[in-house]
């Protein structure tokens, strides 16, 4: 008999009995809607049992994201979510040099503040929550001008945005700018929101993506925990009230194929959460201990093979979500192992997250797992480990030392490499892949349309030297220098004149590139383009 | 007989890394000798770093689309050069049929998904061997 393990290689016994659950309820349980949140962070009832129901989009121009957006709501869809394509998130112009091949291809397009408007064009800016996978403080621009100019109190306008300056660089999404810079427009954004738009989740706390490249699931709160325990108290340093900002604090996780073991760190998570927030930083406002956990199922699960099989593991993994009582479920689509999601993928996930809330009753009462020896046993054990994990990295040094080091990049590569040796040798198992395989001619289910393509979004690029021709030139350049003498004075919020820089028709790439020059480092990272006279 | 030396690195704003470093890793644990070019590169960076290195062969890993664009930028560039170097693609967004297109456009192999990260170094030893 193997040994049994969960993903993360927590050994497992064959069964569970109650002298495996410490503790009384009180103290490690307790309601839900109450301290210290294991069981959800919203008292039983209070919620209706249900989560806001979206699912990631975004592809090509800010006008044909914004349809995408209308198709799913249109569909019953209760929420947005939308990501950046590859420009985008490197925080570069459309019209970028080495950017041409990539627009749209893999999300939005977005870059100024015209292409904010048309995103949110036709969306009921009071009563839709947003999400956005963006570089954080454009999209709070973005989205704190628009409302202002269609007559919405930013203050009413609901959703969130990921702040990721530990590991943007690592993992995905390089932004070229230095961590310092990085810090500070995470911490500038935060508080620009908490005071402009309180009910906004301004601090969403991404270890989705952390974590997709192979991060087990002990790894991935581990790092989640560290780099928000580093912006509170970058905020607390700058005399921020927590109690001001901590009630919008979200994380966004992952949901891997191990299904109690995600539900496990979820419940671990939002018992970690609020002792640390009461205990370690001095929370009272009980809405500052109980943390808005949003999740996406996870990509790196799904495979190119048999892609219908994405479908089942979309289900499973929304159905565990469901399970561990999170805020929001985004399903990565049956074709993402190909490409953005197909109009046909996006309504089959949202289809599916219709039928587990509809059909299964399984929302119906809160925490429903709750006080099985086995889950009781799993959370504890996971919590004791992301614990001793947080500990650790924090006593190697300082985080952003470690960060600028290195030290989180070899330990994604390290994951990356462990991942592909279990999925290699078999140890996890993925249907179609290293079991019941098929050959490939016979392999056509659904095929067809997870492998069909589209063309960059190449028009953009007239498009936007048309707008920048069009623009105030002085008013740009006298927001642009301004941004450049706040970012280079190291104190001050980036964000006021970050802001008026958007009003005035400055685009993100200009933004940054002076910031960067604030910082000493190029203009444009990848040494394409000069910086604007 | 010298190691192999191969260019690994990944095209225009392709983000993901994780096939590159994985396939980098993969190719020096059999003894080769890995030039790794990391991320963000054009076609005539590529073909700089593939003089100025001296390597047999040129690896890109593709998790975008970007690939189909410069594919014809590098092919040309290295023939303006006089350039018989191999070009090797793998990649998560490469499919049975692209795949198959791909060898008519001057591509000496590629690797979709379905290829194991551990069959690449000695595919790409034998490729190597039979162009002499």
């Amino acid at each position: 008999m193997s040994e049994r393990l969960t993903q993360s290689e927590i050994p497992l016994k064959p069964v569970y009995t109650p002298a495996d659950v410490a503790g009384d309820y009180a103290s490690r349980l307790g309601d839900p809607g109450a301290y210290p949140y294991t069981r959800g962070r919203r008292p039983a009832g209070g919620d209706g049992g249900g989560w806001i129901q979206h699912e990631l989009s975004g592809e090509g121009s800010a006008a044909r994201s914004s349809e995408q957006f209308r198709y799913l709501i249109a569909h019953g869809a209760t929420g947005v979510d939308v990501i950046g394509d590859t420009p985008t998130m490197a925080w570069l112009d459309p019209d970028h040099p080495a950017a041409r091949h990539a627009i749209g291809t893999q999300g939005v397009s977005v870059c100024h503040l015209g292409d904010y408007r048309e995103l949110y064009a036709g969306l009921p800016l009071e009563t839709i929550t947003v999400s956005h996978s963006l570089p954080a403080p454009f999209a709070i621009a973005g989205l704190y001008l628009t409302a202002r100019e269609r007559g919405v109190d930013p203050a009413r306008v609901r959703g969130s945005t990921i702040q990721v300056p530990f590991y943007c660089e690592d993992c995905s999404y390089a932004s070229h700018m230095p961590f310092a810079l990085r810090l500070r427009l995470a911490a500038d954004s935060i508080e620009f929101a908490a005071r402009e738009m309180p009910k906004f989740h301004a601090f969403l706390e991404d270890t989705y993506y952390i974590s997709d490249g192979g991060l087990d699931a002990v790894e991935e709160m581990a790092l989640g925990f560290v780099e928000i325990r580093y912006i509170v108290r970058e905020l607390l340093r700058r005399g921020v009230p927590i109690d001001s900002f901590a009630p919008r604090i979200a994380i966004l996780v992952n949901c891997r194929m191990d299904c109690f073991e995600e539900i496990a760190k979820i419940r671990a998570t939002r018992r970690i959460f609020a002792r640390m927030m009461r205990d370690e930083f001095g929370a009272r406002d009980p809405r500052s201990l109980a943390v808005n956990v949003t999740s996406h199922t996870s990509g790196l699960t799904l495979t190119a093979q048999q892609p219908v099989n994405n479908i089942v593991r979309g289900a499973v993994q929304a159905l565990t979500l469901a399970l561990a009582g999170v805020q929001a479920i985004e399903i990565s689509a049956f074709d993402e192992a190909f490409r953005t999601p197909s109009p046909e993928a996006h309504l089959i996930a949202l289809r599916t997250q219709q039928t587990i809330q509809l059909e299964t009753n399984v929302s119906q009462v809160a925490d429903p797992l709750g006080g099985s020896y086995y889950v009781e046993a799993l959370t504890d054990e996971i919590e004791r480990r992301i614990t001793e994990l947080v500990a650790r990295i924090e006593t190697k040094g300082d985080p952003a030392a470690l960060c600028d080091g290195g030290w989180f990049r070899t330990l994604f590569q390290n994951a990356m490499e462990r991942y592909a040796r279990q999925v290699r040798d078999g140890r996890l198992r993925k249907v179609g892949v290293n079991v019941h395989r098929m050959a490939e001619e016979d392999d056509t289910l659904l095929r067809g349309v997870a492998e069909r393509k589209f063309e960059p979004c190449r028009e953009r690029v007239e498009e936007l030297g048309a707008m920048r021709r069009a623009r105030d030139a002085a008013r740009v350049r006298a927001a642009l220098v301004e941004v450049r003498r706040v970012a280079a004075a190291k104190t001050g919020s980036l964000m006021a004149p970050l802001v008026a820089a958007f009003a005035a028709g400055a685009t993100m790439g200009e933004i940054t590139g002076v910031m960067r020059m604030g910082y000493g480092v190029p203009y444009d990272p990848l040494g394409h383009l000069e910086a604007p006279a | 007989m010298r190691p192999l030396r191969i260019l690994i690195g990944t095209l225009g704003l392709d983000q993901h890394e994780v096939g590159a470093i994985a396939v980098a890793r993969q190719l020096r644990d059999a003894g080769m000798e890995v030039v790794y070019l990391g991320r963000f590169n054009l076609p005539p960076a590529i073909v700089k770093a593939a003089v100025d290195e001296a390597v047999d062969v040129i690896g890109l890993s593709c998790h975008s689309w970007e690939y189909l664009y410069y594919l014809d930028e590098l092919t040309g560039l290295l023939r303006a050069r006089g350039l018989d170097i191999p070009i090797v693609l793998g990649g998560s967004v490469i499919t049975g049929a692209d795949a198959r297109a791909l060898a008519a456009r001057g591509v000496a192999a590629a690797f979709g998904p379905t290829t194991g990260v551990e069959e690449i170094p000695e595919a790409i030893r034998r490729l190597v061997v039979a162009r002499g």
